[in-house]
C-alpha cells in the first residue's frame, strides 16, 4: 500500500474541517489511488513512482525518499496525450516555507527559481514512459514540478509535489495523533450525522444498481459463434501461422462483410500476443483469413475476436490450450 | 512433569523430527511421464528445425560468403582506430560474449554484449530487436560511435582496397566499384552486401549437443541406467523445477531455450541511467530502418516480411527485452541486458522475488523456491554447456 504523507495530512485537514477544505491539489500533484501513486497534471494522469536503485533496489516510493542517493522518477502515462506533449521536470529546494502544502502559486512566487533549482530537464516529448535520474547531494525538503505543454495550443499544465529526502524522523506520528484527536472532535460535533450519511450511501448504491440493470441489456449486441480451422497444421508455439475464422450468428446464418478485430493473450500471465494478427482476406461465406498469429508460450491462451457489423459489435473469446 | 507425559512428548518429538527429515530429504526422482518426455523432446537440440532461410540475403547460405564474412568478422581494420573488430566484443572463447557489463569498444555501449550463437533462428536482432536480420544487425555496430565508430564509405573502402576481399566480393556480388565514384545507392548496396557476408558467417555459429541433450536421448530411449550416469539427482530435480514450478518454459522454450520474443522481467536499472525502454523503442526503429526486410537492399523481390507486417507495438513492450538462450551460460557472466546481475545464482534469486518493474510491467511472478531448489535449478542450467560448433579455421 502506497500512502503519501501529504495525502494523509490533506485527509487529516479535511477530516477536521468536515471535508469542506479547499482542494489543495487543484493544479495537480501526487495522490494515492487504489494502491497506486498517481500524478495529476491538471486532468492528465500518470502512475508516479520513485526508485533508489543503489540504496533500496526495487523498493518503490511515492514521494518521500529515505536517503540522498541516485533517484529515478518514473511517470507511466494513463493519458495518451501526455506522450505527445513536451514535458519538463524540475526539482527545487523548498524555499517556499510551505513544506508539504506548497502549491503552484507558491512556486510561481519564488523570485529566483533557477537559484533554487537542483535539477532541470528541458522540455522533451517522451513517448511511452517518462523517466528522470537525479542523484541528490544532500537531504532536505524539495519540490518537484512537472509541466506539460500542449504543442498545438501552447497550453501548459503543471503538477507540484513537495517531498522530503531523508525523513525528519517524525514519520507518521503527527498524523496518527492528529487522527485520534480529529475522530474525537468529529464525534463530539456530529454524533447524529454519521447514521444519516450511511443511509444516503445505501440509497445511492441501490439506485446505481437499478440503473445498471436497466442499461445492461442495451450493451449486448447479437450473439455470434466463431469457429476456426488451421490450414497450416495445428497451432504450435513460436511459429507464425494463419487461421480461417468462420463466423455465424446463433441462428446459423454466416456473417459476411464484418469488420474483425483480433486481440489475445494469456490471462494467467497478464500479457498479450507477441504479434499483432489481423484479418487480411474476407473469403466470403462467413470465412475470414486471420494472418500473423504466433504463440510464444505453452499454456492457456484466449483469442478475443471482435466482430462489428451493421447490427452492432460483439466479442467472442476463443479459448486455446497449447 | 509425570514420566508418562515426558515419554509421550519424546515420542511425539521423534515422530515430528522423522517426518520433517523425510519431507526435506532429497528423494530419488520419479520417472518422467509421457507429457514430460514430450516437453523434454521439445527442448532437445535434435528437435532444432532446419535453419530458417533468409530470403532478404541471397548469400546467406553460400560457403564463400561465410568464409568472406568470417574474415571480416575478425578484421580490426573495420573501425575508426584500426583496433576493433566484431570479435573484440563477440569473443569466441567466451561463447561470443565479452565478460563485461556493457560492451567496450571505441567507447562504452548502451548494453551487454549478447551471444550470437544460434541467433540465425531469431526473427529479431539486438536486445530490443531493432533489426530484423543478421545482416542488417551486422551493419549497425560498424557505424555506432561507441563501437567500431567507422562509416559505410570507409568499410566499403577497406574491402575495395584489399585484394583478397575484392576478389571474394566480386565472386559473390560482382565488381566492387571504387568508392569515390559511387553514388549513395551503390555505396549502400556494397555496405549491405558486406553485412550479408558477415551474416553468412554468423549463420554457421550453432550450439552443439550438451549433457542435457544426451540425457534427453536417454529419456527418449528409456535408458534409465544412462540417465543416472548423465544427471545427478539434484540436476534431475532442477530440470523438473525448470519444466514446472519455476515457470522457466514460458519464455525459455524450444531447443534454443528461447522463444525469441520480448519480455519485461523487472531487471533493475543500470547505475547512473534511467531504466531502458527496450522493445517499445526498438520496434519503432526496426519498422523504419533503411536496411529492414521491406527496404530496397533486401534480396527478396516479393518483400515477404511477415515479422514486420505483424509486429506488435505499444506500451506493453516498455522495458521488454529479447529472451536470451540458456544454452552455454558458462563463461558468459554477467547477465541481463546491461550485465546488471553478476552470477547465475543471483539471476535465479531475481526471478524468485520478481518485484514490480521500474517501468512497464514485470511479467514474471514470484516463485518462492527455497535455497535448495534454486541450487538444483542452477545445477540443471549448467548441464546445458557444450562447445560451440566448430567453424572455419578453428582446431
Amino acid at each position: 500500500m502506497i500512502v503519501t504523507r501529504s495525502a494523509l495530512y490533506c485527509f487529516l485537514i479535511s477530516a477536521i474541517f468536515c471535508s469542506l477544505a479547499p482542494d489543495v491539489r487543484a493544479h495537480g500533484g501526487v495522490v494515492e489511488e487504489d494502491d497506486l501513486c498517481v500524478i495529476k497534471v491538471n486532468y492528465l494522469r500518470a502512475h508516479f513512482k520513485i526508485y533508489q536503485p543503489l540504496a533500496a533496489g526495487l523498493e518503490q516510493y511515492c514521494e518521500d525518499l529515505p536517503v540522498a542517493s541516485e533517484s529515478i522518477f518514473v511517470m507511466e502515462y494513463q493519458h495518451d496525450s501526455l506522450s505527445e506533449m513536451e514535458v519538463d521536470f524540475r526539482i527545487i529546494r523548498d524555499v517556499t516555507g510551505k513544506g508539504r502544502f506548497a502549491r503552484i502559486e507558491d512556486v510561481d512566487a519564488i523570485p529566483d527559481l533557477e537559484g533554487a533549482t537542483v535539477y532541470y530537464r528541458a522540455p522533451v516529448i517522451e513517448p511511452d514512459v517518462y523517466t528522470v535520474n537525479y542523484t541528490f547531494a544532500e537531504e532536505g525538503e524539495f519540490i518537484g514540478i512537472v509541466s506539460a505543454t500542449q504543442l498545438q495550443t501552447g497550453k501548459v499544465y503543471a503538477a507540484v509535489f513537495p517531498f522530503e529526502v531523508g525523513y525528519t524522523g517524525l514519520g507518521y506520528w503527527p498524523f496518527i495523533i492528529g487522527l485520534v484527536l480529529s475522530i474525537q472532535f468529529q464525534y463530539l460535533l456530529m454524533s447524529g450525522r454519521l447514521r444519516r450519511w450511511f443511509t444516503n450511501r445505501q440509497a445511492a448504491a441501490a439506485s446505481l444498481v437499478v440503473m445498471l440493470l436497466l442499461v445492461s441489456p442495451l450493451t449486448f449486441a447479437a450473439d455470434y459463434v466463431v469457429t476456426y480451422t488451421t490450414p497450416d497444421g495445428d497451432p504450435e508455439i513460436n511459429r507464425m501461422h494463419s487461421w480461417i475464422l468462420h463466423i455465424k450468428d446463433d441462428a446459423g446464418v454466416e456473417i459476411e462483410d464484418a469488420v474483425i478485430d483480433v486481440e489475445g493473450g494469456m490471462p494467467e500471465h497478464d500479457h498479450g500476443l507477441p504479434t499483432k494478427p489481423r484479418v487480411t482476406v474476407d473469403l466470403g461465406g462467413g470465412d475470414y483469413k486471420l494472418d500473423g498469429l504466433r504463440f510464444h508460450m505453452s499454456g492457456f491462451w484466449e483469442i478475443v475476436v471482435t466482430i462489428s457489423t451493421d447490427e452492432g459489435t460483439s466479442t467472442v473469446i476463443i479459448p486455446l490450450q497449447l | 512433569m509425570k514420566p508418562v507425559t515426558l515419554k509421550v512428548g519424546l515420542i511425539l518429538a521423534a515422530v515430528v523430527t522423522v517426518a520433517v527429515v523425510w519431507q526435506q530429504w532429497p528423494k530419488t526422482p520419479p520417472p518422467w511421464t509421457d507429457a514430460e518426455t514430450a516437453t523434454l523432446k521439445s527442448l532437445w537440440l535434435e528437435s532444432l528445425p532446419d535453419l530458417p532461410e533468409d530470403r532478404s540475403n541471397a548469400v546467406a547460405d553460400d560457403p564463400v560468403a561465410a568464409e568472406f564474412g568470417r574474415e571480416l568478422f575478425f578484421d580490426p581494420r573495420l573501425s575508426a582506430n584500426g583496433s576493433i573488430s566484431c570479435a573484440t566484443c563477440h569473443q569466441e572463447e567466451r561463447r561470443f560474449t565479452d565478460g563485461l557489463q556493457k560492451a567496450q569498444a571505441i567507447g562504452t555501449t548502451d548494453r551487454h554484449t549478447p551471444s550470437i550463437v544460434g541467433m540465425a533462428y531469431s526473427p529479431w536482432q539486438f536486445w530490443d530487436g531493432r533489426r530484423d536480420s543478421l545482416w542488417s544487425q551486422a551493419l549497425a555496430p560498424l557505424e555506432d560511435p561507441n563501437e567500431h565508430a567507422t562509416d559505410r564509405r570507409q568499410v566499403v573502402g577497406v574491402v575495395a582496397q584489399d585484394e583478397s576481399y575484392r576478389e571474394a566480393y566480386r565472386s559473390l556480388f560482382g565488381e566492387l566499384e571504387l568508392v569515390a565514384d559511387s553514388d549513395d545507392t551503390e555505396l549502400n548496396t556494397a555496405f549491405a552486401n558486406i553485412g550479408k557476408s558477415i551474416a553468412a558467417f554468423e549463420r554457421t555459429l550453432m550450439p552443439t549437443s550438451s549433457r542435457f541433450d544426451d540425457y534427453v536421448q536417454a529419456v527418449v530411449t528409456d535408458d534409465t541406467e544412462r540417465q543416472a550416469v548423465l544427471f545427478t539427482d539434484a540436476e534431475v530435480r532442477g530440470l523438473r523445477l525448470f519444466l514446472g514450478e519455476a515457470n522457466c518454459l514460458q519464455c525459455h522454450n524450444g531447443p534454443l531455450f528461447t522463444n525469441h520474443e520480448f519480455h519485461n522481467t523487472g531487471v533493475i536499472s543500470f547505475p547512473g541511467e534511467v531504466p531502458d525502454k527496450a522493445r517499445v523503442a526498438g520496434v519503432r526503429e526496426v519498422l523504419t530502418n533503411e536496411f529492414n526486410c521491406r527496404g530496397v537492399f533486401s534480396d527478396d523481390p516479393e518483400r515477404r516480411c511477415s515479422e514486420l507486417e505483424f509486429a506488435r507495438t505499444g506500451v506493453d513492450l516498455i522495458g521488454a527485452f529479447k529472451t536470451p538462450s540458456l544454452r552455454n551460460l558458462e563463461n558468459t557472466a554477467p547477465f541481463m541486458h546491461k550485465g546488471q546481475i553478476a552470477t547465475l545464482a543471483e539471476v535465479l534469486a531475481h526471478y524468485n522475488i520478481a518485484a514490480d518493474a521500474m517501468i512497464g510491467h514485470n511479467e514474471a511472478k514470484p516463485l518462492a523456491l527455497n535455497g535448495r531448489e534454486l541450487a538444483e535449478l542452477e545445477a540443471f542450467l549448467n548441464t546445458l554447456t557444450a562447445p560451440v560448433r566448430c567453424v572455419g579455421d578453428c582446431p
